[in-house]
């Protein structure tokens, strides 16, 4: 097989399975399709993943890397955040205080392990050097923490009453990210630059907002589209008010009903 | 009577959202950064890529409006345009030389290269959103339910 066609199968085919396989499985309603594309978005992420070995000549596969660098982190942190969520106050399928301690170590590891993906040795490397998408991935991991969790700070504080608690920990979060991001724009890690990181985050904050404002006018050209089609479309047809004939039977239907001996008395 | 604006919650969720970021990219681009060249480009690539991107899954989700409504092509080629426009002025504005092309040597290589970098933002983002809301749900589920207080009459 020619470069360009492993390419298109194993990376950009693979990409367009995660896409529409994770549509189809959130938004479908015919449990098949679901399934189905449940399937597809595995398939995908799967060949996605595997290729620095399917496509070792491709630049493209440092996002497949990168995406095999994150899998570790990732499940920790969603399955030892799940594991503390559902051992608290849920009423069915609670789990135990175990499963609450392995979840908390789980979260630990999980932010220990990104941390010394920046901080140690455990940099993604790929091919030889630092993988190009980790300078993207990392900077703009810590600005969405920090946009998230401020926002949540005052969410939280204008829809729930009594979350000091939680408004606490949000702003922990937020101060975390920004120390996270003000020490790697000051010190060198063993393997990324500090100015270079610093750079990558100018960047990052391009990429976020040049992705948001893409995506609000396309939901905007969205919106429009379907104005205008649904604007196009003929009114309802109404219906004749009814005759007194019609009144007459549904008051009789009505009287038999609610009229009459009531059953327990 | 309160005499707050109806729109004072969204200003504050936003001010909250953007300052303290903005004042952490502020300080970080006064001590460390000695060059912005390319941001532009970075941002002007985002968005062409972005609005093509969301236009394409926007255009997928009309065959789920279309069982409601008896399939109307209307909507449907609407969008396929709407993408169209977003191939076209990404192709166009990368032709133009130096204007948006980075290390890349050729539009199609520049045009992948910024679909893999959204879909890393998208990754990082997405993250983010799990450990936030993943936090923030687990504290609120392992707080001790509270009990409601009546005021005395």
């Amino acid at each position: 097989m020619e470069e360009a066609t492993q390419a298109i199968v194993f990376f950009w085919l693979a990409g367009l399975f995660v896409v529409v396989g994770g549509m189809l499985a959130f938004f479908s309603k015919v449990q098949g399709q679901r399934r189905l594309g449940g399937a597809l978005f595995g398939l995908g992420l799967l060949s996605l993943m595997l290729t620095p070995w399917t496509l070792p000549f491709s630049p493209s596969s440092a996002f497949g890397h990168l995406l095999g660098s994150l899998v570790g982190p990732g499940v920790l942190l969603g399955v030892g955040l799940y594991q503390i969520a559902f051992s608290g106050h849920v009423p069915v399928g609670r789990l135990s205080r175990t499963d609450r301690t392995v979840g908390i170590v789980m979260v630990v590891v999980g932010v220990l392990w990104l941390e010394a993906m920046h901080w140690w040795v455990l940099t993604p490397t790929y091919p030889g050097e630092v993988n190009r998408y980790w300078y993207i991935f990392w900077p703009t991991m810590l600005l969405g923490v920090l946009t998230l969790s401020s926002a949540a700070y005052v969410l939280v504080g204008l829809v729930g009453q009594q979350r000091q608690q939680e408004q606490r920990l949000m702003l922990v979060t937020s101060a975390l990210a920004i120390v996270l991001m003000v020490l790697g724009a000051m010190f060198n890690g063993p393997s990324v630059d500090h100015q270079r990181f610093a750079t990558e985050l100018i960047f990052a904050a391009a990429d976020i907002f040049g992705a948001m404002v893409g995506a609000a006018v396309a939901i905007l050209l969205f919106a429009v589209v379907l104005t205008v089609y649904e604007s196009q479309q003929p009114a309802p047809q109404r219906l004749a008010p009814p005759t007194e004939q019609q009144l007459e039977q549904a008051s009789q239907i009505i009287a038999q009903h609610v009229g009459g001996e009531s059953e327990d008395e | 009577m309160s005499d707050r604006s109806p729109m004072r919650p969204f200003t504050l969720l936003g001010a909250f959202a953007i300052l303290p970021a903005g004042a952490v990219l502020l300080l970080v681009w006064w001590t460390s950064v000695d060059s912005t060249e390319g941001t532009l480009v970075r941002f002007s690539n985002a968005l062409l890529t972005s609005f093509t991107f969301i236009s394409f899954i926007l255009m997928m989700t009309l065959f789920v409006y279309g069982d409601a409504r008896k399939r109307p092509l209307a909507p449907l080629f609407g969008m396929f345009m709407s993408v169209l426009l977003g191939v076209a002025m990404t192709v166009f504005f990368l032709s133009q030389g130096e204007l948006l092309m980075e290390d890349n040597g050729s539009v199609r290589a520049q045009a992948l290269s910024n679909l893999i970098r959204l879909a890393t933002t998208l990754l990082g983002l997405g993250l983010a959103g799990m450990v936030v809301a993943g936090t923030l749900f687990a504290s609120l589920m392992n707080t001790p339910p509270r009990s409601i207080q009546f005021e005395e009459e």
